[in-house]
């Protein structure tokens, strides 16, 4: 069967942008996906655009968005279609380039995701965020995505003797990797000192939705990523040869219940761990093969429930592996090497695009000095929207791993 | 009949019809109980028609009473116009093992902690009142 290579990879500053056009920052990143696959100039050999959006309809006021990007770029007629899956659209629109790959309807694909987010006000850009909640028993209470995970969080303490410092530890790992990534929102680091241990802790690191802190939810974001996507028995793939060539090994997804209170443990956070095990099945892989991951922590909790959930350590056991420094870029288990959403941003659309170019980036060996993980083979992502009621999980791979 | 005359029998039974309640349904098939409302139960494929046209109207069950907090949150950060320092959330369960989210007013909370669940005003935009569940010590 075809196999699917990413030989283009494009990425936007992640930030404020809020004084550019929507389409114009995700125009950005899919030329820059072009330029780095050298096919800017006959880009018409592109067979099928899939774009992902989550608000552009609701906080930047325009729909219609995959027309427009076809427009802004000069690809007409090229086929292109917009994906809202909430904040997994990002991942959902490389699922849906790979199936059209894999299926043989298209030889090369552009998956573009973006988000516009801080064209609204902080308060507005969560509640829109909300409205993925049950309107009726969710939603008109004022529950906001930061509540469930505050939630979450809490119950998590309870089971597993989870603390607030092993939370303020994935931050301060986060911060320390965004410092290096050009295309991070927050590129400072942090230090225990100040968020947790020192004085002053309290104030700089205040409660949002307790027990999460400031320094426990990703900021809220702009910014765009891109990806091509070429089948590798294509004679097109013989243009893209020159680079190490990079393949999309797996990929799954799994959907949960619309009410986080319907879930027989509200810990249990199944449609991680079936999209992981569709992915691993999908790509003849188990965990214990895998060399990093890019994991969905817009709390920081979900960083550890998520590695727990796919398979990297045991239940209630990654709160050690952070102790001892396994996550961090030089650990034997590198997670959120980008910064992840904490420290990198997490604008919605973006994200699943942006983690599987930081995978690609990553087993390319082309990540910046200090946040390249030694020798990867398999890199693992997992974008999760609602609140894990839609989980894709996509898997990496050197070709000839 | 007048305009006026009607106006005078009013029938104010109406009235007690919109006392707020937050109601659950019962499958009239296997008698499992859901909150919210699906268009399908998911034990044994009943279909419900909230018109009742074409198949039988389910039973409601009004979800209020004893429960016991299961997690909870307390947020700080509100939309605009909200002039208190923090709204509680949690996740209770009814001892007919029905769960809900909602308002939690409690100034200790406490996984695992009894509650009494009640309908009351969430949430008022304007003159717009939202009613829902409250959950009270």
């Amino acid at each position: 069967m075809r196999k699917v290579a990413v030989v283009g990879i494009g990425h936007t500053r992640f930030g404020n942008l809020s004084d550019y056009n929507l389409v114009d920052v995700m125009a950005m990143a899919s030329l820059d996906a072009m330029e780095d696959a050298g096919i800017t100039e006959e880009r018409t050999l592109i067979d099928q655009l899939f774009v992902a959006n989550m608000g552009g309809g609701i906080i930047n006021h325009q729909t219609g968005i995959a027309s427009a990007l076809v427009s802004r770029i000069a690809m007409e007629p090229t086929p292109a279609e917009l994906i809202e899956n909430g904040p997994a659209s990002g991942a959902s629109a490389v699922k849906l380039g790979y199936m059209a790959v894999k299926s043989g309807m298209a030889d090369l694909v552009m998956v573009t995701g973006g988000e516009l987010m801080r064209a609204v006000t902080g308060w507005k850009g969560t509640d829109f965020v909300a409205t993925l909640l049950h309107p009726d028993v969710e939603y008109r209470y004022g529950l906001t995505l930061p509540a469930f995970g505050g939630m979450f969080t809490r119950l998590y303490m309870e089971r597993y003797g989870l603390t607030e410092r092993d939370l303020a530890l994935v931050a301060v790992k986060d911060h320390a990797n965004g410092a290096k990534n050009p295309f991070a929102h927050v590129q400072n680091e942090c230090t225990m000192e100040g968020i947790y241990d020192g004085p002053n802790a309290e104030v700089v690191n205040n409660y949002v939705a307790e027990p999460l802190r400031l320094y426990s939810m990703c900021p809220v974001s702009d910014g765009a990523a891109s990806l091509l996507l070429c089948a590798t028995d294509s004679p097109l793939y013989e243009r893209f040869k020159k680079r190490a060539g990079i393949v999309i090994s797996g990929i799954g997804s799994a959907t949960d219940t619309h009410c986080v209170h319907n879930r027989k443990d509200p810990l249990d956070l199944e449609a991680v761990r079936i999209s992981a095990e569709r992915a691993y099945q999908n790509a003849c892989l188990t965990a214990s093969d895998i060399s990093f991951a890019e994991l969905h922590d817009a709390f920081v909790i979900l960083e550890i429930a998520i590695s727990e959930e796919i398979g990297l350590f045991r239940k209630g056991e990654a709160k050690n592996a952070i102790a001892e420094g396994a996550t961090k870029v030089t650990g034997s288990m590198p997670i959120n090497t980008s910064g992840g959403l904490k420290a990198k941003g997490h604008p919605v659309g973006a994200t699943g695009v942006s983690q599987v170019y930081e995978l690609v980036k990553q087993l390319r060996q082309e990540a910046e000095e200090g946040r390249q993980v030694a020798d990867p083979v398999h890199g693992i992502a997992v974008n999760f929207g609602g609140f894990g009621n839609n989980v894709v999980t996509t898997i990496c791979s050197k070709e000839f791993a | 009949m007048l305009k006026g005359v009607r106006m005078i029998n009013i029938d104010f039974s109406a009235y007690e019809e919109t006392r707020p309640k937050v109601e659950g349904v019962v499958c009239p098939t296997c008698g499992k109980l859901h909150y919210p409302a699906p268009m399908i139960c998911d034990r044994c494929n009943t279909r419900r028609d909230p018109s009742g046209a074409r198949y039988s109207r389910w039973e409601t069950t009004e979800l209020e009473g004893n429960c016991t907090l299961l997690t909870w949150t307390r947020v700080h950060a509100l939309p605009d116009g909200f002039d208190i320092p923090f709204l509680q959330f949690g996740i209770v369960e009814f001892s007919n093992g029905l769960r809900a989210s909602g308002l939690l007013k409690s100034e200790n909370p406490e996984i695992g902690m009894q509650l009494t669940a009640i309908a009351d005003v969430v949430r008022e935009t304007g003159n717009k009142k939202e009613w829902g569940l409250v959950f009270v010590t």
